[in-house]
């Protein structure tokens, strides 16, 4: 498969061109993690957004009560991206987010070579923002249903 | 492209906090779906949002696996 074609089964990147995708293409790296390894701390600053592209991520967050365990918010499974609001609005991680499948393939993305790509490129600026507003979305959608 | 099915996962009868993940076809109801090391039945599924592009948004019940 074309990474092109890989890229076009994202979510984040869906009804951009096959040049906006080439672009974005040329700024996402790929990780591999093992079990248990950690790649977002809750409280930590974050400059990079993450696309599992493989494999399956745990989502906690710790308690207010410092002697309680951190909680499980969501798993995440392919396709999912977290790491977005750091990203957005350049605050803290909101939670721990920990490899959980034996292995899990990442995209990633770093802050400031894809905001220089959105001022170059409205479209593409504009497109993604509304596909990252449309996943916080559903993943408020998805608590709700939890909670209910 | 074929579609992409993005499926919000709720687990009802025990404490769990679900899972969000894409699959390559709508699941049905009965069938077994595995969220990480545990896997579960899918007891409803339901449209949650229009589709947009090829990816299709679902919402699934899951229950535990009676054994």
């Amino acid at each position: 498969m074309e990474p092109v074609d890989v890229l076009r089964a994202v979510e984040l990147f869906e009804g951009l061109t096959d040049e906006e995708l080439a672009s974005l293409g040329a700024i996402c790296g790929r990780e591999t993690l093992q079990a248990g390894d950690i790649i977002t701390r809750e409280g930590q600053p974050g400059k990079r957004l993450f696309i599992v592209y493989k494999g399956f991520v745990e989502v906690t967050r710790s308690s207010r009560d410092p002697e309680s365990k951190p909680r499980t918010v969501v798993n995440l499974g392919e396709g999912q991206m977290f790491g977005e609001m750091a990203l957005v609005d350049l605050g803290p991680r909101s939670a721990t987010v920990r490899s959980v499948s034996p292995t899990t393939d990442l995209f990633v993305i770093e802050r400031d070579a894809f905001l220089q790509l959105c001022e170059n490129n409205h479209h593409l600026g504009y497109v993604v923002m509304r596909n990252i507003a449309a996943d916080l979305s559903f993943k408020l959608r998805h608590r709700n249903l939890v909670a209910r | 492209m074929e579609s992409i099915y993005k499926i919000s996962y709720v687990v009802l009868g025990k404490e769990h906090p679900g899972a969000i993940m894409n699959a390559d076809h709508k699941p049905e109801i009965g069938e077994h779906v595995k969220l990480g090391k545990e896997e579960f039945v899918v007891d409803e599924i339901v449209d949650l949002i229009p589709t947009r592009g090829i990816f299709h948004y679902l919402h699934a019940t899951l229950r535990a696996i009676e054994v």
